[in-house]
């Protein structure tokens, strides 16, 4: 099999990985700048139309997150990621135009409902993996989809609900974009100060040890049903709570926006990032929305590229944009650069 | 008689469904990758077969033809992208580069045929035989016909010719196969071609039933596939088939007792029951793996 040099990174350091290494090792000041520019960025950019997109890329960039806390750490293989979104946003969005009940009360509860649909889900999906696990969810998300659909006492099925009501706090109204981006930003900020300390506790390094190797985590003593399981929940809720806000700032919503492409979409934001990192996800959310407002001129080229793009990643560089040398895509890929198939098969 | 027409649909829509599900379990049996694009493959063939019609005119074994070869050559175009440099890396990299090449396709199609649903050319209006009140008309026969050749010729195929037992052969063991001078890539890429040919055949079939072909059909065609072929644990024709057939009569059965618009669900369903009680499929509890 040909290989080219991306591909093979044993050898040496290549110049992204000096670049990697530089921002760990200066990490917490790369922070402090990220957060402070996300800050001042809606300040400095005044055009409503630039505010909508950064709030747009910040949705994205908690989905792609809370997908990459179950593709990236516990190595399931979720592919309907959309499904838990449009609970969240359905959540919200049918309470709060029925009943008023304030948003910050509503997003725990969009959240915890996606966590509920994600634990049902992850009950047969427990044994499965790879193909079989994709599917299921894949299978679940439009489920949940033709369910938007077709109930629509509820869900007024394919017009969708409309004139969901703004996020207000002690009877103001927070319904201007800046008021928006700064609720988004803080919930992601929330969203990945938390998983940094649960991907540093007991929890993460189980989910880590599932995604390595289950089997020997199994005999380590890890309750591999059990994790499995909440790692499922817990992408599930933050994917709840993006559908709630999302429900709250498109202030519409319809079954539409939650079909399998958007599931496409969050997972090629995942892949191009790069698996199994916290900022993976968010680069790769940042480049997808770029390309997004890049490529507006046509809907059908902007789906193109991003199918080219996902396709060259995995040719040259499996483990994403920032993937780590050690992940699981990467590190295999060195092992067995110089055997055939043939070869493998021997060894194995 | 309702209820034995809505069977005798199922069985016909089932026949299409069962077609799919061998190309799937073919393809997947050789390459031991699961392929995520296997519905826009059977979409391509479809439109191959409506390009024949446009041009040709309505000639339905020529049309076929189209379907066969154009499904083909998407097949060997995405065994070059997806599967060729993947065989021995996790597999998860060639599934999310067919999920790439799903929605490539899906977006090429869209691009080149148009993003409107198109009408297939009737065939064989009106006609049909009259049985007591059941009423078959001939296209079903027509389908059901393709079909059983299909799977004949398929059968004969594997198990008579030289390069069947090639098939076979690579399908049991790579490295064994190639020891005794066989070129195992060429192989695999004959049977990927052969296996997406055969969604190609079926892809024709799906739009002629429906009378309409869109450039979005194939995802749910995909998913159907592959949830039949899970009856067979992805390796098992025979019982593949039989997961086909058995979409089919479910899902047209389904319409007298649930709403129309949960219909496509009943694939999923139907996957996660056979996941559940047999999570490796029929075939393979039987140890048995003749493909």
């Amino acid at each position: 099999m040909k290989k080219t040099k991306e591909a093979t990174l044993a050898n040496g350091q290549s110049r992204t990985d000096k670049i990697i290494g530089f921002i760990t090792a200066h990490k917490i000041w790369f922070i402090i700048l990220a957060i402070a520019a996300a800050i001042l960025l809606p300040v400095i950019v005044t055009s409503s139309y630039y505010r909508a997109i950064f709030i747009k890329t910040l949705i994205y960039a908690l989905l792609a997150s809370s997908l990459n806390a179950i593709n990236g750490y516990s190595g399931q293989f979720n592919i309907g990621h959309a499904g838990f979104y449009c609970i969240g946003a359905y959540t919200y969005a049918i309470i709060a135009t029925r009943w008023g009940v304030n948003f910050f009360v509503m997003l725990p509860v969009a959240g915890i409902a996606a966590g509920l649909a994600g634990y049902i889900i992850s009950l047969p999906t427990l044994r499965l993996k790879g193909m079989y696990l994709a599917m299921v969810t894949m299978g679940a998300g439009e489920v949940i989809r033709l369910i938007a659909i077709s109930w629509r006492s509820v869900t007024k099925g394919n017009n969708g609900i409309s004139a969901i009501p703004a996020p207000s706090i002690f009877g103001y109204k927070l319904s201007s974009l800046l008021n928006y981006y700064y609720i988004i930003l803080v919930l992601l900020i929330i969203m990945l100060f938390l998983t940094y300390r649960v991907i540093n506790s007991r929890i993460g390094r189980a989910w880590m040890s599932i995604r390595e190797d289950q089997n020997a985590s199994a005999f380590l003593g890890v309750e591999i049903k059990r994790y499995k399981s909440n790692n499922f929940v817990y992408g599930a809720f933050w994917a709840g709570i993006a559908g709630c806000f999302a429900a709250a700032f498109f202030q519409y919503i319809q079954p539409e926006l939650f079909n399998f492409t958007r599931s496409t979409e969050i997972l090629s934001m995942v892949i191009l990032g790069g698996q199994g990192t916290l900022v993976g996800p968010l680069l790769g959310a940042f480049t997808v929305s770029f390309l997004t407002e890049v490529l507006r001129f046509s809907d059908q080229f902007r789906l193109i590229i991003y199918a080219i793009l996902i396709i060259l990643m995995m040719w040259f560089r499996p483990q994403g944009l920032v993937g780590a040398k050690h992940s699981v895509l990467a590190k295999r890929l060195e092992i067995k650069k110089h055997k055939t198939p043939a070869e493998k098969k021997v060894t194995r | 008689m309702y209820i034995v027409e809505q069977l005798i649909n199922g069985l016909c829509q089932g026949g299409i469904y069962a077609l799919i599900a061998i190309g799937f379990t073919l393809v997947f049996g050789i390459t031991g990758l699961v392929t995520f694009c296997y519905g826009e493959i059977v979409m391509m063939g479809a439109y191959g077969s409506y390009f024949v019609f446009q041009w040709v005119g309505l000639n339905v074994p020529l049309a076929m033809l189209g379907a066969f070869l154009f499904s083909a050559f998407i097949g060997f175009f995405v065994y070059k992208i997806c599967y060729e440099r993947f065989l021995a890396v996790p597999h998860q990299i060639s599934l999310l580069c067919t999920i790439g090449m799903s929605t490539l396709l899906t977006n090429l199609a869209q691009l080149v045929f148009g993003l409107e649903t198109k009408s297939m050319p009737m065939l064989m209006a009106g006609m049909n035989i009259q049985i007591g009140e059941i009423r078959i008309t001939y296209l079903q026969i027509l389908i059901i016909g393709v079909v059983v050749l299909l799977c004949l010729f398929l059968s004969w195929f594997l198990n008579k010719t030289r390069i069947g037992a090639a098939l076979r052969s690579v399908k049991q063991d790579r490295v064994a196969t190639e020891l005794l001078g066989i070129d195992s890539s060429r192989v695999m890429m004959i049977g990927n071609c052969i296996g997406s040919a055969l969604g190609g055949i079926a892809g024709i079939l799906y739009c002629i039933s429906y009378m309409s072909i869109s450039p979005t059909l194939g995802t749910s065609v995909g998913r159907i596939g592959f949830s039949a072929a899970v009856l067979g644990g992805l390796v098992n024709i025979p019982w593949a088939a039989a997961g086909g057939v058995i979409i089919g009569i479910l899902e047209n059965l389904s319409i007298i007792w649930i709403p129309a618009s949960f219909r496509s669900g009943i694939a999923y369903v139907f996957l996660i029951i056979v996941l559940i009680f047999l999570p490796q499929g029929i075939a393979s509890r039987k140890k048995r793996t003749k493909l």
